[in-house]
This record gives structure tokens, C-alpha cells and sequence, in this order.
């Protein structure tokens, strides 16, 4: 019992996760960029982690969708 | 600033009492309406319906972005919400994980890693919270990041899609910010709580 086609459940998901996975990637790698040159504080270093981390996460939903879609 | 009387002498400064925001609030009731997807989801899990499972799983996780809205707009926001927050989404992500793996949906040792993690995480806030001898929810941004893509992991699951990348790229990442966060939650200073 579908709700949808497999072919658009398909590209709901490359969507849902590609789309999402990049503009997270690029959103906390512009917010750690904007972190550099700033005095460190215990606050901060939490924060540029944290943006680390969700590049990281980021880079991995993008291949993942890459890799859903066969581009490679 | 104190305050004088009638006869001229200083009164004592008259302290604002601290908001009491009772628990029984719409942001609240907004959490604790994402338990209502669970039945459903372990149904579709269950007769095999991936799109339906998917689309159970979707709207728990977007219950969990909708009450941080109502409690903004409510203004009803309080470390017992944040609290009651977190572990929902302990509860509904492990539920998920669990079916998902019992249903071979997803791979058993992964998810068995990431809930032993989860646990040891919740472990570790509650001796934040005894460290800090209140209501409390430790913060991490890292944390705040990976709490999303464990909403994800059950939609790989659900969806089929590259199940075990995203399981196994996904337990290095979580080991790495627990050790990162256990050392602020067991060892650093707590900061003070905010002024009412």
C-alpha cells in the first residue's frame, strides 16, 4: 500500500535528504568561517564543534544521496 | 534599589518572583502529541508499508520543531519542557530504531551501538542535572546536530536508502561528540541559571 509511486518516493527522499544534507553543510561552514579570528571562549569552541560536526554530517547526507542516485 | 518607607528608613529590595510556567502547556502538549505516531508507525512497520512508516516518522520529527515554535509563541518555554523535549525524542528515536532493526530494516549491531550511545548521553545529563541541583538541559550545538540526523537514521531505514552508509557514518560521529560533551557535563562548571 503506496502512497505515492517508488519512482517519486524515490526523489522525495534524494530531496528530502541531498537538499537538506547541502544547505546544512553550507550554512555551518559559512557559520564557522564567520567564527575565525574571534577570541576563543569555552561558548565559542562549543560552537565552532558543533558547526564541525554538522559539516561533517553535512558531507556525509550529500554522499549518501550521491551514492542513492548512482552517481557514483 | 531599595526602597523608602513613610518613616524614611531603607526597605529591603523586593525581589521579583521567578515565572512559574506550568507543565500542562500547549508546547507541551505538542511534545508529548508525538507519542500518538509511534502505534501507527510500528503498524506500517509491521504490514511492510515503507511509505507509510516514512511518512509517521516525518511527522514526529516535525512535531519536534513544532513545539519549540509554541513555546515561543505561547511564551511557555521551561527547563521541565526542555527536559520532557529531550526525552521524547529518546523515546520515539529508540522506539524507531528498535522496530526498524527488529524488522531487519536496518542493521541490529549499528543501532545497537547508537542506542548504547543515546543511553550513555541520557546518563550523563542526568548527572548534569544532579550536578547541578535543578530542572536542566545540558546544550550542545554538536549534540543539537546529530539529534537531527538520528531522526533521519529511521527514515534511511524506513525509505531503503544507502541504510548502511548512514548507520555507519553515523556511530564514529556520535562516539566523538559524547566524548567531546562528557567532559562539559562531568567535569566542567555548570553555568548559573538565567534571572527570571
Amino acid at each position: 500500500m503506496n502512497i505515492v509511486s517508488d519512482e517519486v518516493f524515490r526523489w522525495f527522499l534524494t530531496l528530502a535528504v541531498g537538499v537538506v544534507a547541502g544547505i546544512w553543510f553550507i550554512l555551518d561552514a559559512r557559520a564557522l568561517f564567520r567564527t575565525f579570528g574571534q577570541p576563543t571562549t569555552p561558548h565559542l569552541s562549543d560552537r565552532r564543534f558543533g558547526y564541525m560536526m554538522g559539516i561533517l554530517i553535512g558531507a556525509v547526507g550529500v554522499i549518501g544521496t550521491l551514492r542513492y542516485q548512482h552517481v557514483f | 534599589m531599595a526602597v523608602s518607607s513613610v518613616a524614611g528608613e531603607a526597605l529591603p529590595p523586593v525581589a521579583t518572583p521567578a515565572r512559574v510556567v506550568s507543565p500542562w502547556n500547549p508546547a507541551n502538549a505538542v511534545t508529548a502529541s508525538r507519542f500518538l505516531t509511534l502505534p501507527p508507525f510500528f503498524w506500517a512497520v509491521d504490514h511492510g508499508y515503507r511509505q507509510w512508516a516514512t511518512l509517521f516518522m516525518l511527522v514526529c520529527g516535525l512535531l519536534d520543531k513544532v513545539d519549540g515554535l509554541a513555546a515561543r509563541v505561547f511564551d511557555c518555554r521551561s527547563p521541565f519542557g526542555e527536559v520532557f523535549d529531550a526525552i521524547t525524542d529518546g523515546i520515539c528515536y529508540g522506539f524507531g530504531l528498535i522496530v526498524v532493526a527488529a524488522y531487519g530494516w536496518a542493521p541490529p549491531i549499528a543501532v545497537a551501538l547508537v542506542i548504547g550511545l543515546g543511553l550513555a548521553n541520557t546518563g550523563m545529563r542526568f548527572v548534569y542535572a544532579s550536578r547541578a541541583g535543578r530542572t536542566v538541559n545540558y546544550k550542545s550545538y554538536a549534540m543539537e546536530r546529530i539529534v537531527g540526523y538520528t531522526g533521519y537514521l529511521i527514515g534511511f531505514a524506513t525509505g531503503g536508502m544507502e541504510v548502511s552508509l548512514f548507520f555507519w557514518a553515523f556511530v564514529p560521529i556520535m562516539t566523538i561528540i559524547i566524548l567531546h560533551d562528557a567532559k562539559r557535563m562531568l567535569v566542567d562548571p555548570i553555568p548559573p541559571p538565567k534571572a527570571a
